[in-house]
């Protein structure tokens, strides 16, 4: 296999102390399309922007809210292949979780287990010398030919990911259980917080802003909704301003 | 030695930029245009076309061997546009894929489900260093028992959608832009219809007429849902067909 050639982590702390490709990860985040969440009395909403890139998209194959469990639901801004994966794992705990219970997963749990997941891809690797990196590139053709593909779906393995980026997006987890509706952000470095209405993605700063004048304690749902589609139009309306 | 930017090796592995791009995976999009080939796709009311251009560089070549379009079960299509090296290794890939899922579950891979692992894999190739993103935008295409007929688009990101045209390879933004304005209103093509929209939009887009065996014509109906590729014969009749309307 081609991993041993990156048995190094490629996430690593830069000399004032920052993990660069995370930073990175946070601006692929920041250009993706706009989404919000809002917690409600009794609910949480999440919305975000569906422009696909032309009128020729069939728009019922496209689904960027995706259903976790019965009582939750995640959405996400930034690079939605990436999205998919976390999907596909989070869905999969949340199955065992009820397997080993016979409850439903609650809601901390699973961000907590979906957050470690992506806070898995920034700590890749064994560490390794820093000039290995330069004998790494050089033997990169050849060791291309002796690689062999490795199937999807390992990851749930306890060896550390070899050789791998952090995730490309931020996920706004909206869930409903025992202690009521909860709303969590969870990002590519793998924190997460819990939230009473937030936004990524374009535009973030302007949404940020119209949430905290309009969010009160007591919203119930309807008006939740109804301040997320405004919130969402906020942001168009602002971007039009801006080109002309 | 700071790391800060990845040290130039953003543009060789795939990870982040400093704006947050992965320029390999965008290295590939320019793989596949650099094939020099454009491919389309429509979908009808009961059918889906698919069209490439057959460019046989060397008359000594054997014609038959030279293609993109690949039967991935009896009633899945795939057609590749970019690497051919590539594109076999993907096709091969599925061929496994889609007999494993029949045998496991008892039915026929969907087209959606197929098109979604093709995308998953790609995904796996952005995120990895060991392995370098495929240098193919793969269009798949087939009858599914719910939804009809379906062409979805996979591309070396691991983006997938549904769509109802699309166009991949060197001229693939002028074909989208054509295709727009025949798909403005939603219109709900016949098999003819389709397989002549499809085909004039790759004349229109390389402006030129086509003889049968320069293009490779694919289609899945309702009413025979195996894919199947046109025959010659076929493809003139089409192109008669069209030259006449014109």
């Amino acid at each position: 296999m081609g991993d041993s050639q990156y048995s190094f982590s490629l996430t690593t702390f830069s000399p004032s102390g920052k993990l660069v490709q995370i930073e990175h990860a946070l601006t692929a985040v920041g250009s993706g399309q706009t989404s919000l969440g809002i917690k409600a009395a009794n609910g949480v909403v999440i919305a975000t922007e569906k422009k696909l890139p032309s009128i020729l998209v069939d728009e019922a194959s496209v689904q960027k809210i995706q259903v976790l469990t019965p009582n939750i639901g995640v959405v996400y801004s930034g690079m939605g292949p990436d999205s998919r994966v976390l999907v596909r794992k989070s869905r999969k705990q949340a199955e065992q979780y009820h397997r080993l219970y016979k409850e439903s997963i609650p809601v901390t749990q699973l961000v907590r287990e979906t957050a470690a997941v992506m806070q898995e891809f920034t700590q890749s690797g064994a560490g390794r010398p820093m000039l290995g990196w330069l004998q790494t590139i050089l033997d990169f053709n050849v060791k291309l030919k002796k690689t062999k593909l490795r199937a999807l779906g390992n990851m749930s393995h306890k060896k550390t990911l070899l050789g791998v980026r952090p995730f490309g997006v931020s996920l706004l987890v909206a869930g409903f259980d025992d202690n009521g509706p909860q709303l969590y952000q969870v990002d590519p470095s793998g924190s997460y917080f819990s939230w009473k209405a937030s936004a990524m993605g374009k535009n973030v700063s302007n949404a940020k802003t119209f949430l905290e004048k309009r969010y009160t304690d007591d919203m119930e749902l309807d008006d939740a909704v109804h301040t997320a589609i405004l919130t969402l139009k906020e942001g168009y309306m602002h971007l039009k301003l801006l080109f002309f | 030695m700071s790391r800060g930017s990845g040290g130039g090796y953003d543009r060789h592995i795939t990870i982040f930029s400093p704006e947050g791009r992965l320029f390999q995976v965008e290295y590939a999009f320019k793989a596949v245009k650099a094939s020099g080939i454009t491919s389309i796709g429509v979908r009808g009311k009961d059918s889906v076309c698919v069209v490439t251009q057959k460019k046989v560089p060397d008359k000594l070549l054997d014609q038959t061997s030279v293609t993109h379009l690949f039967p991935i079960t009896k009633f899945l299509g795939l057609l590749a546009t970019g690497m051919t090296a590539d594109a076999r290794t993907l096709v091969q890939q599925a061929r496994n894929e889609a007999a494993e899922f029949r045998f496991r579950y008892g039915y026929e891979m969907p087209v959606d489900v197929l098109a979604r692992w093709i995308a998953d894999k790609s995904q796996v190739y952005t995120q990895h260093a060991y392995m370098r993103p495929l240098g193919v935008v793969a269009m798949i295409l087939g009858i599914d028992d719910e939804n009809g007929p379906r062409l979805f688009k996979c591309d070396p990101a691991g983006h997938f959608f549904g769509h109802k045209a699309t166009s991949a390879g060197l001229k693939e933004q002028e074909a989208i832009n054509f295709l727009e304005k025949k798909m403005k209103n939603d219109p709900a093509f016949s098999y003819d219809e389709t397989v002549q929209t499809a085909i004039s939009a790759l004349q229109s887009v390389l402006q030129e007429d086509f003889k049968p065996n320069e293009i490779e014509v694919g289609v899945v109906r309702t009413d025979s849902p195996a894919f199947r590729v046109l025959s010659t014969e076929e493809i003139d009749e089409h192109l008669t067909a069209i030259s006449e309307r014109d």
